[in-house]
C-alpha cells in the first residue's frame, strides 16, 4: 500500500491499514535499531525540524534519534516555556519554518489542536507528538507496538489503562488505536479524573481497579500529575496509590502473566509501586526503544519517498 | 417623505402583520393605513417631495435593537470602534445596539457613559447606547456612581465579561440600581466552575480533549441571580442563556413574578457542541455551544416567552486573535451583519420560529425593557426601521463585511433573505446592502 498521508495528527481518524502499515514498518526499523552500526543514508538531504513547546526529553530524543537514523538533519527549535501572549505565534512560527523549508515537523504543544494547525499550514509533513490533551499518535502506537510484540494479535485482548483519563492525550490515542484492532478496553480511574464525557470514546469506563483487573492482558498506568492535587481532582497521593496503583499484589487479580506499561516518566510509589516498575513484566524500558522504531517508521512514511528500506 | 407600499408590516406593537402602506415624515413614522391614494399620500406631504417604495413581497418592521454588542471603543480599536459597529450594525438590520462597558479602560463613570454616546453620534448610524459597569474599575467590589452615569446616558449596568462573584455585591447592585429604574445586567458564569475551560463540558469536549466549561457554570449563577432579584424586588436582566437548566430557572421565577428578562444569541439558538472542528475557532464562544437539548430548550424558551429577547453578543476579534491554536484564541463570534439573516434561514424559513417572534424578541421587547425609543412603528414614533427582503440572496465574503472583524461562522455562506433598506429616523442609512 503507498502511503497517502501527509501527517500523523492522530490516531481517531486513522485506518486499521494505516496503523498496520506502520507497526509492519517499525518492525523493520526495528531491526535496524538493534544492529551494531546504525546509521542509514536514506533520508540524507531531508530536513525534520523539532518544535516543543512542552518539555520533554524522552519524546524529543526519540524523534532526534529516528531521524538521525535514518540519516536526516534534525534541528530542534528550542521554544521558550513562555505564555501564550509573549512571543511569536505559532501562526509565525508556521510561516518560518514553512521559509526554512523543512520537510517534517515534529510538534509538541500545550493546544489541543496545534498539531493539525499547524498542519494546515504547512507544505511539510506535521507528525503530532503531543497536543494538549487531545492525542499522541506516536505513543499509542508505540505502546501497540509493544503489546503485539508480547501477545501477538491483539484482537480479543483485554486491556485497562488506569489514572488520569481525562487530562491524557495517551490514554485517548490508546483508546482510539486498541478498539479499530479489536481489543476491549477499560478506562479506570476516580470519577473527577474520569468523568462521565470520557464516555465519547466508546470505551468501558470503571471507577474500581480491583474489579476491572481480573482477564487484563495489558495494564497501562498513566502518568499522575502531582499538581492535580491542588486543584482538588483527587485529595491525596496516598489516597490516590492505595485505590490505582499499581501493585504486585494487585496485579495478581488480572490471573495471568499481564504485561504492565507506563508511558513515563514514573511516579514511583503513586502510581506504579518499584517492585512493578522493574519486574519482568513491565516493558517500560522496551517502550522506549519501540518508540524510536515507531518514530522511524513515521518519518520514513512521510518524508521517505520512493526508497525503499522495507524490502 | 417616504411611502412604502403594500408592504408586509410586522409590528407586534400594534399586532399588526399585513400589507399595508406606510408613510415616513420628518423622521416619524406618519401613518400606517391598509391602503393609500395618490391624493392621500400628496395631501400628507404637504408639498414635501414623495419617494415612493414598492414593497410588494418585502417585510417592514421597527428596526432591530441589540441589547449586547461589543463595539471595543475605547481601547481595542483594532477590533472594532464604534464607528464600523455601527455601520455594520444598519447593515444587518439594527438600529439601536447597546455597547458593553469592558472595553479598556471600562465604561465606569459619567465622563467615559458620555463619550461613547458622543462617538455614537458623530458616527450617526445606528443609535448607540453604553452600557455602564455595574463595579468599579470591574472589580466586583464597589459600585459605580449609577444615578450620575445614568444622567450622562447609560441604558444599563453591567460587568459583563465577567462574573460578579461575590453575591453580596450582586444583591446591593440590585438595591441601588433601583435609583435608577434601570436593569443590572448579569453576565450568569461562575468563574471556578467555567474554570479554563475552552468549550461546553459534554461528550464533543471528552473526545477532542478540549477543557469542559460545565452547563452548572451558568445555571448556578442564574439561580443566585434570581434568588436575589426576588428577594431585593430588583430588575434583573440574564445575558446569553444557553443552558436548558437556565431556561427552566427563568421560567419557574417568572411563574413567581421576579422581574427579570431574559436573552439569547443567535449561535445558541443555531449550532451546538458537535458543530465544533478542533482547528477551526470560529465557534469558540463564551458561553460556550451547548448541547442539542440546550439549543431545544433555547428555542422552546424563546417561543413561549420564558426568554424575552434576541441579542447577538457581536464580539469582534481580529484574524490574528483568532488563527491560533483552540485554546490560545478568544472567545466570541462578530455577528451584528449576519445575525438576522441567520435566524432567518435557520429557524423563520424552517418554522421553528415566526418572524412575528423574531421581531418582538429583537425589537418590541428590548424597548419595553430598556426603556428604550423605537420598537414600534405607531404614528408619531422614530421611522427606525428596516425593509427586509426573503428573496434576496449574498454570498457573506470579507471584502463585504464592514465590521473590522471577520471572525463570523457564515463566511462563505450563501444567504437568502436579507435587510435591504434601513432607516434610522426616517434617515436612509443602508440600501441594497450598501451602507450609505
Amino acid at each position: 500500500m503507498k502511503w497517502q498521508r501527509k501527517d500523523i495528527l492522530g490516531i481517531e481518524d486513522m485506518s486499521v491499514e494505516e496503523i498496520r502499515q506502520i507497526l509492519h514498518t517499525a518492525k523493520a526499523m526495528k531491526g535496524i535499531l538493534m544492529r551494531p552500526i546504525k546509521k542509514l543514508p536514506t533520508l540524507k538531504g531531508k530536513s525534520v525540524v523539532n518544535l516543543f513547546y512542552e518539555s520533554s526529553t524522552r519524546t524529543r530524543t526519540s524523534f532526534e534519534m529516528a531521524g538521525k537514523v535514518l540519516g536526516a538533519d534534525t534541528t530542534s527549535i528550542a521554544v521558550a516555556q513562555s505564555s501564550v501572549n509573549k512571543g511569536e505565534s505559532l501562526y509565525d512560527t508556521a510561516k518560518t519554518i514553512q521559509a526554512l523549508r523543512a520537510d517534517l515537523v515534529i510538534i509538541r504543544h500545550q493546544s489541543s489542536g496545534a498539531a493539525s494547525f499547524l498542519a494546515d499550514i504547512l507544505d511539510a509533513g506535521v507528525i503530532n507528538a503531543g497536543d494538549g490533551q487531545h492525542e499522541h499518535p506516536t505513543q499509542a502506537l508505540l505502546d501497540i507496538f509493544t503489546m503485539e510484540e508480547r501477545l501477538g494479535d491483539l484482537e480479543g485482548k483485554n486491556v485497562v489503562i488506569v489514572g488520569d483519563v481525562l487530562h491524557s492525550r495517551v490514554a485517548r490515542s490508546n483508546a482510539w488505536g486498541l478498539q479499530k484492532l479489536g481489543v476491549n478496553v477499560t478506562l479506570v480511574g476516580p470519577p473527577t479524573l474520569l468523568p462521565v464525557e470520557m464516555a465519547s470514546l466508546g470505551v468501558k469506563m470503571s471507577h474500581d481497579l480491583n474489579s476491572a483487573l481480573p482477564g487484563a492482558d495489558v495494564v497501562m498506568a498513566l502518568r499522575l500529575q502531582l499538581e492535580r492535587q491542588k486543584s482538588g481532582l483527587f485529595p491525596s497521593l496516598r489516597e490516590y496509590s492505595q485505590l490505582y496503583g499499581l501493585t504486585t499484589e494487585r496485579l495478581k487479580k488480572t490471573q495471568k502473566q499481564s504485561i504492565v506499561l507506563h508511558p513515563g516518566p514514573m511516579n514511583r510509589g503513586v502510581e506504579i509501586s518499584d517492585d512493578v516498575a522493574d519486574s519482568v513484566d513491565a516493558l517500560i524500558e522496551r517502550q522506549v526503544t519501540n518508540g524510536v522504531a515507531i518514530r522511524m517508521a513515521l518519518i520514513y512514511l512521510l518524508i521517505g519517498g520512493s526508497s525503499n528500506v522495507v524490502a | 417623505m417616504w411611502w412604502l407600499k403594500e408592504v408586509a408590516v410586522i409590528d407586534p406593537s400594534q399586532t399588526i402583520s399585513s400589507p399595508c402602506d406606510v408613510l415616513i415624515k420628518d423622521g416619524k413614522v406618519l401613518d400606517i393605513a391598509s391602503s393609500l391614494t395618490e391624493v392621500d399620500v400628496s395631501a400628507k406631504a404637504q408639498g414635501e417631495a414623495v419617494e415612493t417604495i414598492e414593497g410588494k413581497g418585502k417585510f417592514l418592521f421597527p428596526g432591530l435593537i441589540d441589547v449586547h454588542t461589543h463595539l471595543r471603543e475605547p481601547g481595542q480599536e483594532e477590533k472594532e470602534d464604534i464607528l464600523s459597529g455601527s455601520r455594520a450594525a444598519v447593515r444587518g438590520g439594527f438600529t439601536t445596539i447597546l455597547a458593553m462597558a469592558n472595553t479598556q479602560p471600562v465604561i465606569d463613570k459619567r465622563a467615559l457613559i458620555e463619550f461613547v454616546r458622543l462617538q455614537g453620534e458623530r458616527a450617526g448610524y445606528a443609535h448607540v447606547l453604553p452600557i455602564g459597569t455595574v463595579t468599579k474599575g470591574m472589580q466586583g467590589s464597589e459600585l459605580v456612581e449609577m444615578a450620575d452615569m445614568k444622567e450622562g446616558g447609560a441604558a444599563a449596568f453591567s460587568d459583563d465579561g465577567k462574573n460578579i462573584q461575590n453575591a453580596e455585591v450582586m444583591r446591593l447592585a440590585l438595591e441601588y440600581a433601583k435609583l435608577t429604574g434601570l436593569p443590572i445586567i448579569s453576565h450568569c458564569e461562575d468563574k471556578d466552575l467555567a474554570g479554563d475551560g475552552l468549550m461546553r463540558r459534554g461528550l464533543a469536549s471528552g473526545r477532542m480533549g478540549l477543557r469542559g466549561i460545565p452547563g452548572s457554570a451558568e445555571s448556578v449563577i442564574v439561580g443566585r441571580d434570581l434568588i436575589l432579584a426576588e428577594e431585593t424586588r430588583g430588575k434583573l436582566h440574564l445575558a446569553h442563556i444557553s443552558t436548558a437548566e437556565s431556561v427552566d430557572l427563568i421560567r419557574k421565577a417568572k411563574a413567581r413574578g421576579v422581574d427579570v428578562t431574559a436573552e439569547v444569541n443567535p449561535h445558541h439558538l443555531i449550532f451546538c457542541d458537535e458543530d465544533i472542528k478542533l482547528n477551526d475557532t470560529v465557534l469558540k464562544v463564551n458561553p460556550p455551544l451547548g448541547s442539542k437539548e440546550d439549543r431545544e430548550a433555547l428555542i422552546e424558551g424563546l417561543k413561549d416567552g420564558t426568554i424575552d429577547m434576541i441579542a447577538t453578543d457581536h464580539a469582534p476579534h481580529t484574524q490574528a486573535e483568532k488563527t491560533r491554536p483552540f485554546a490560545e484564541a478568544p472567545f466570541g463570534i462578530a455577528s451584528l451583519e449576519t445575525a438576522l439573516s441567520a435566524v432567518w434561514q435557520h429557524l423563520v424559513v424552517p418554522g421553528r420560529l415566526s418572524l412575528d417572534r423574531v421581531v418582538e424578541a429583537w425589537s418590541v421587547s428590548p424597548a419595553k425593557r430598556f426603556g428604550l425609543n423605537g420598537g414600534t412603528l405607531k404614528p408619531g414614533a422614530p421611522a427606525d426601521m428596516v425593509l427586509f427582503d426573503p428573496d434576496y440572496k449574498e454570498v457573506i465574503k470579507p471584502a463585504n463585511l464592514v465590521s473590522k472583524a471577520r471572525n463570523t461562522p457564515f463566511l462563505g455562506k450563501s444567504f437568502q433573505g436579507l435587510p435591504v433598506m434601513v432607516w434610522v429616523e426616517g434617515r436612509l442609512v443602508q440600501k441594497d446592502r450598501m451602507v450609505l
